[in-house]
């Protein structure tokens, strides 16, 4: 009893000493309270770069340069995007952590504020090419803001805005578009239904005629027709585009779409429509998802959106075209534009995290090779540069292939909608499933930095998730590229004609030949590069074709492209692969001679070479020799190296930066006092316990900036929580 | 921009005080307003990059002699210089007086500024990139540039765009005057001390052997005061420059001015776009497209690029404005200059981006700077 009192007695004044020494701040100036660490210490490269960052830039963007920067000092300079100055570089950064309430809200708030700022200005009236690039690079940098915020506006204009001005015609527009650009209509898009979601054909709303009134009768007839994950719905959007069933005289003639109003002016839902929320979600919670229910809704005839087929005041069908199946596709075409916009945001969300990573590999240090010398920095490390590097390179390519997408959906005519269509299909899912490895890569690359909500990526891979499922799942839209490209094989075949469109030109010529022994300089050629990715995607639609054909004969025609699905997927990305390589090319040509060109030819060569190392179809089907394949990762080795010097150019245009941080967590000196200092560390566990370490060595008075100097601090015991009680406070 | 012609006292156009740890730059040119010359631009960037290496040396205070702090580049002197010989003459001034404004930025000991009287251009230049800079009642500060057919230079796209909301648009395409108060609102200064005061706070400051930035500043502190906005002041604003001045476009600008003008009588509207009107259309375009780029970069990309669009100017390959602009305001003083193109509309976008790309002159390079190594984060930014 006694003793234990006597301890307790010393725990509480063993508190009392700790409490106080917390409390004190050192006076004493000749202590410098450890900020700063040399080995972490990195000055911000100005102007003297390896290339002019602003020429890479516009490379990058592509478009629309000035509308970019000028929405961007829109953000920064309004105290609705949650802007924070760190280190004298302002970032701008949704906050996750705000409830789902608070995050639609303000994604509401924000779109207004961008409305009373002429940002949407022209976006569903002016269907230019040069209108059209300027809203994709408006919503390009709105995406690298807050996903939300970018998928809220995309539903609103490129959505409902975008089935107004596609689905519907000249009575829809006169009534409809004006009041989309101001938002005095809010809209969504009603198309998912719980029980289908990437099979629109297969939805189950239903609407009917009734030739008395002149009106269409729209129900949800079971609870898996009800509208799902409807992005507006749930609290803001006052009308709906809905994808319905049209039933007429007891014929049903496919799906069509129509406008109905879900909710008055006041917000207050209309009759015969019941609203559920879709809840919180692991990402883009600014988006208001949720479900519709259609009670023998009432929407007058005027309503059905009528591009394609019309229904007559006394309730006859009316089409130009014929085939129920032509016609769904004619209708659907129009709707590339999100898979063309995820696309790029997916790109320039990897560029965010690899910006994040690269700088934080360039700031810290860890281990030293030997065992006095300097700890040596993350990205010094090949190991290091092979995670990053390799994940740029296919950044920038895909990047260059995003611009390429963008240009030739902006030009698209109704004879390029196939290419289109299976173009933005490639993209969006390789894409966005490269953004998630990235992202992933980049988490990790970061270490424990990587974690905080502050570093952004861990946010991003739950705000970007979803790209690998919406607008079609990932995996249905790869098999629709190989089956559209097995369509053309057939097709050619059976008329005996070349080949055109999708970029199958190279099937017409003889098979490339690929050399038995492959040196540096042969791999680092375009012809090589392009003669494999070619030669991968001819065979490989051979035997995709061949495949289907020996199925169809034994398992019946429905089942054999199902049972394909290998080579399918192995078709499909080489076809998407060999695309972003030839868009990169194409970019790459124009450039006069400098050092931009040859930093692009080298991430083209690290492109090619991750593709060739990475996919096993070019072992599994011989298009590489396995001495070959060794030679090829060699390479990616080499390209690592060579491209390190340039990873925070790369990485320092404008457009990766601006939105990203600056530092990790680095410690820094602020005021460094002349003279020779001393250091002295505090080293602590848990929070108020701690200990005083004085460094036996001293900074002298002519130290060198970059240069490491060793203060001869080395702890050797382990921390201990102070309140046990056999902790006597005496350190060893 | 003051005229004038140079002065016999070259030497003494930059006096320094030493007072132990302090060191004094006192801008000389008082008849001229202190004008920078090329001379004088020199002197300064040798005098900062002595002082940095000098460990003795813990702190500076800049001023000026007489009534101005200082009225900016002696630009009468560099257009004649252009006028005699090459435009490269003038691009060493330039070159010169824009590293300086760099290290300046970028300095590791802190620099007070004493801005009792008129501060514009180039005089910004050389105090609102230090770390505190001190208004009283007498300053006046504007960036002028764009009625002169030139461009707020000297760093001035990073450190007004840094200004909140669209202010820095505003102070910046307008060449609004602002006086002390609303220098320390909007965040140009960092302190407003009372003239009177001022010996004292030099006497204070004199007296400071540390470059603790904290220390200084709670030495000026001491002398501070939180002066009144005046009711007429364009800071209570705010809200109407941001409306107008966040547009896309100086013709988005005007136009929302107009709508704004359109709802009732308002001086301070028809200033602004009366100023706006008289300023050379291509200096606005310029100006803005600077400002809108520099929001996004560091200071030392900042002056790299007005470097860049100052050579083509100097050139007058694209528009002559500048030397027009100096003709009517400086030189026959009939104050009506002759814009070329006169309007808006008639300068395509890209007009503008010639300015903004290199200079096709094999002999011509890009700004650069010298080496800062392991720039602690506040020198980057002070503002």
């Amino acid at each position: 009893m006694a003793s234990s009192s006597s301890s307790s007695l010393d725990r509480v004044s063993w508190r009392a000493l700790v409490l106080s020494r917390h409390l004190q701040q050192p006076t004493d100036s000749s202590f410098q309270s450890l900020e700063s660490s040399v080995c972490l210490q990195y000055s911000p490269p100005e102007g003297n770069l390896e290339f002019d960052v602003r020429e890479m830039r516009k490379l990058n963007d592509g478009h629309n340069f000035e509308d970019r920067d000028w929405l961007f000092g829109l953000l920064i300079q309004s105290n609705l995007f949650c802007p924070r100055n760190s280190g004298g570089k302002i970032f701008v950064s949704a906050d996750y952590n705000q409830s789902m309430e608070q995050q639609r809200e303000i994604t509401m708030k924000r779109i207004r504020f961008l409305l009373d700022r002429g940002v949407f200005k022209g976006w569903v009236t002016d269907r230019s090419p040069e209108g059209e690039l300027r809203k994709l690079a408006l919503l390009d940098v709105l995406g690298i803001f807050d996903h939300s915020l970018a998928i809220k506006i995309g539903v609103h204009f490129f959505l409902w805005g975008g089935a107004i001005q596609f689905f519907g015609t000249k009575r829809h527009h006169e009534k409809w578009l004006k009041d989309t650009e101001g938002y005095l209509v809010t809209g969504c898009f009603a198309m998912t239904e719980l029980g289908h979601g990437s099979n629109v054909r297969g939805i189950e709303t239903i609407t009917t005629y009734d030739s008395n009134t002149g009106e269409f009768v729209i129900n949800t007839p079971s609870e898996s027709a009800q509208k799902y994950w409807i992005g507006g719905a749930a609290n803001h959007a006052t009308h709906t585009i809905v994808f319905s069933q049209l039933n007429i005289n007891g014929r049903n003639q496919g799906v069509h779409a129509f406008i109905a109003q879900i909710r008055d002016l006041d917000g207050n839902i209309c009759p015969n429509i019941r609203i559920a929320d879709c809840g919180h979600k692991i990402g883009l919670n600014g988006v208001d998802n949720g479900r519709i229910w259609f009670d023998n809704v009432r929407i007058p005839r005027e309503n059905l959106l009528n591009s394609v087929a019309d229904v007559s005041p006394d309730g006859q069908y009316l089409s130009s075209i014929k085939d129920p199946d032509q016609r769904f596709a004619a209708f659907m075409a129009p709707l590339t534009s999100g898979r063309v916009t995820l696309s790029t945001s997916a790109i320039y969300t990897s560029k965010i995290g690899l910006a994040i990573a690269i700088r934080y590999s360039l700031s810290r240090r860890a281990f030293s090779v030997s065992g006095s010398g300097p700890e040596v920095l993350l990205l010094d490390y090949p190991s290091h540069q092979r995670r990053l590097i390799p994940l740029l390179a296919k950044t920038y390519a895909m990047g260059f292939a995003g611009n390429y997408l963008k240009k030739i959906y902006v030009t698209r005519t109704p004879k390029t909608s196939k290419t289109l269509h299976i173009v933005s299909s490639a993209f969006k899912s390789t894409f966005s499933w490269h953004n998630m490895r990235t992202l992933q890569e980049c988490r990790e690359a970061c270490g424990g930095q990587g974690l905080k909500t502050e570093n952004r990526v861990g946010n991003l891979k739950g705000e970007f998730d979803v790209q690998t499922t919406f607008e079609g799942d990932n995996n249905v839209l790869m098999q629709q590229v190989s089956k559209t490209l097995l369509a053309e094989y057939i097709s050619a075949q059976k008329r005996k004609r070349p080949f055109q469109g999708f970029g199958l030109e190279h099937m017409n010529d003889p098979s490339p030949v690929i050399p038995a022994q492959l040196s540096s300089s042969v791999l680092r050629s375009t012809k090589f590069q392009m003669d494999i990715f070619c030669l991968r995607e001819r065979d490989l639609l051979k035997r995709f074709a061949a495949d289907v054909s020996q199925r169809e004969a034994q398992e019946g025609k429905a089942y054999a492209f199902l049972l394909s699905y290998q080579l399918a997927e192995d078709l499909a990305r080489a076809y998407t692969e060999r695309t972003v390589l030839q868009a990169f090319f194409e970019s790459e040509t124009c450039l006069s001679e400098g050092p931009h060109k040859n930093v692009l030819g080298l991430l083209r060569s690290m492109y090619a070479m991750i593709c060739l190392e990475e996919d096993a179809s070019f072992l599994r089907y011989g298009y590489l020799s396995i001495e070959n394949a060794a030679t090829v990762r060699k390479e990616v080795m080499k390209l690592c190296s060579e491209l390190r010097p340039h990873a925070l150019s790369l990485v320092g245009t404008s457009n990766w930066s601006s939105m990203s941080r600056y530092y990790g967590a680095l410690w820094y000196t602020s005021w460094v006092p002349a003279g020779v200092l001393q250091f002295r560390l505090r080293v602590t566990v848990g929070y108020e316990d701690g200990k005083w370490v004085l460094a036996p060595k001293v900074l002298p008075a002519d130290r060198k900036a970059g240069v490491i100097y060793d203060m001869g601090v080395q702890i050797s015991d382990i921390a201990k929580e102070g309140c046990s009680h056999c902790d006597k406070g005496q350190w060893k | 921009m003051a005229s004038g012609n140079s002065t016999n006292d070259r030497g003494n156009e930059v006096l320094v005080k030493e007072n132990l740890n302090v060191r004094t730059l006192i801008l000389n040119r008082p008849r001229q307003l202190n004008a920078l010359s090329f001379q004088m631009v020199s002197q300064l960037l040798e005098l900062f990059l002595a002082y940095e290496k000098d460990s003795t040396v813990s702190l500076l205070i800049m001023k000026g002699e007489g009534r101005a702090f200082c009225a900016g580049g002696d630009v009468a002197t560099l257009v004649r210089d252009v006028a005699k010989g090459h435009w490269r003459l003038g691009a060493k001034f330039f070159w010169t007086e824009f590293i300086l404004n760099y290290v300046i930025a970028t300095y590791t000991k802190p620099q007070v500024s004493i801005l009792n009287g008129i501060v514009m251009g180039g005089g910004a230049g050389v105090s609102i990139h230090g770390r505190f800079r001190v208004a009283t009642e007498n300053s006046v500060f504007a960036m002028p540039e764009t009625s002169l057919g030139l461009f707020p230079d000297v760093g001035a796209s990073y450190f007004l765009s840094r200004l909140p909301g669209f202010f820095g648009e505003y102070v910046g395409l307008t060449g609004a005057r602002l006086d002390g108060a609303e220098m320390l609102a909007c965040g140009l200064a960092t302190h407003f001390v009372p003239a009177m005061r001022l010996p004292l706070l030099e006497d204070a400051l004199s007296k400071v052997n540390t470059s603790d930035p904290a220390v200084v500043s709670a030495i000026i502190d001491e002398f501070s005061q939180e002066p009144a906005l005046k009711d007429k002041s364009a800071y209570h604003r705010l809200d109407i420059i941001d409306w107008c001045f966040s547009r896309r476009s100086v013709e988005e600008i005007l136009s929302a001015l107009e709508g704004e003008a359109a709802k009732g009588t308002d001086d301070w509207i028809s200033t602004t776009i009366q100023s706006l009107k008289k300023a050379s259309p291509t200096s606005l375009k310029n100006s803005l497209r600077l400002f809108r780029e520099g929001r996004l970069q560091g200071v030392g990309r900042c002056l790299i690029q007005e470097y860049r669009v100052c050579c083509h100017v100097l050139r007058k390959e694209i528009s002559k404005d500048f030397f027009e602009g100096c003709r009517a305001i400086l030189l026959d003083k009939d104050r009506n200059p002759k814009w070329e193109p006169s309007q808006l509309e008639l300068i395509s976008d890209n007009m503008v981006e010639r300015y903004f790309s290199k200079v096709d002159d094999e002999e011509w390079e890009d700004l650069k700077f010298p080496a800062r190594s392991n720039l602690p984060v506040h020198a980057m930014a002070k503002l």
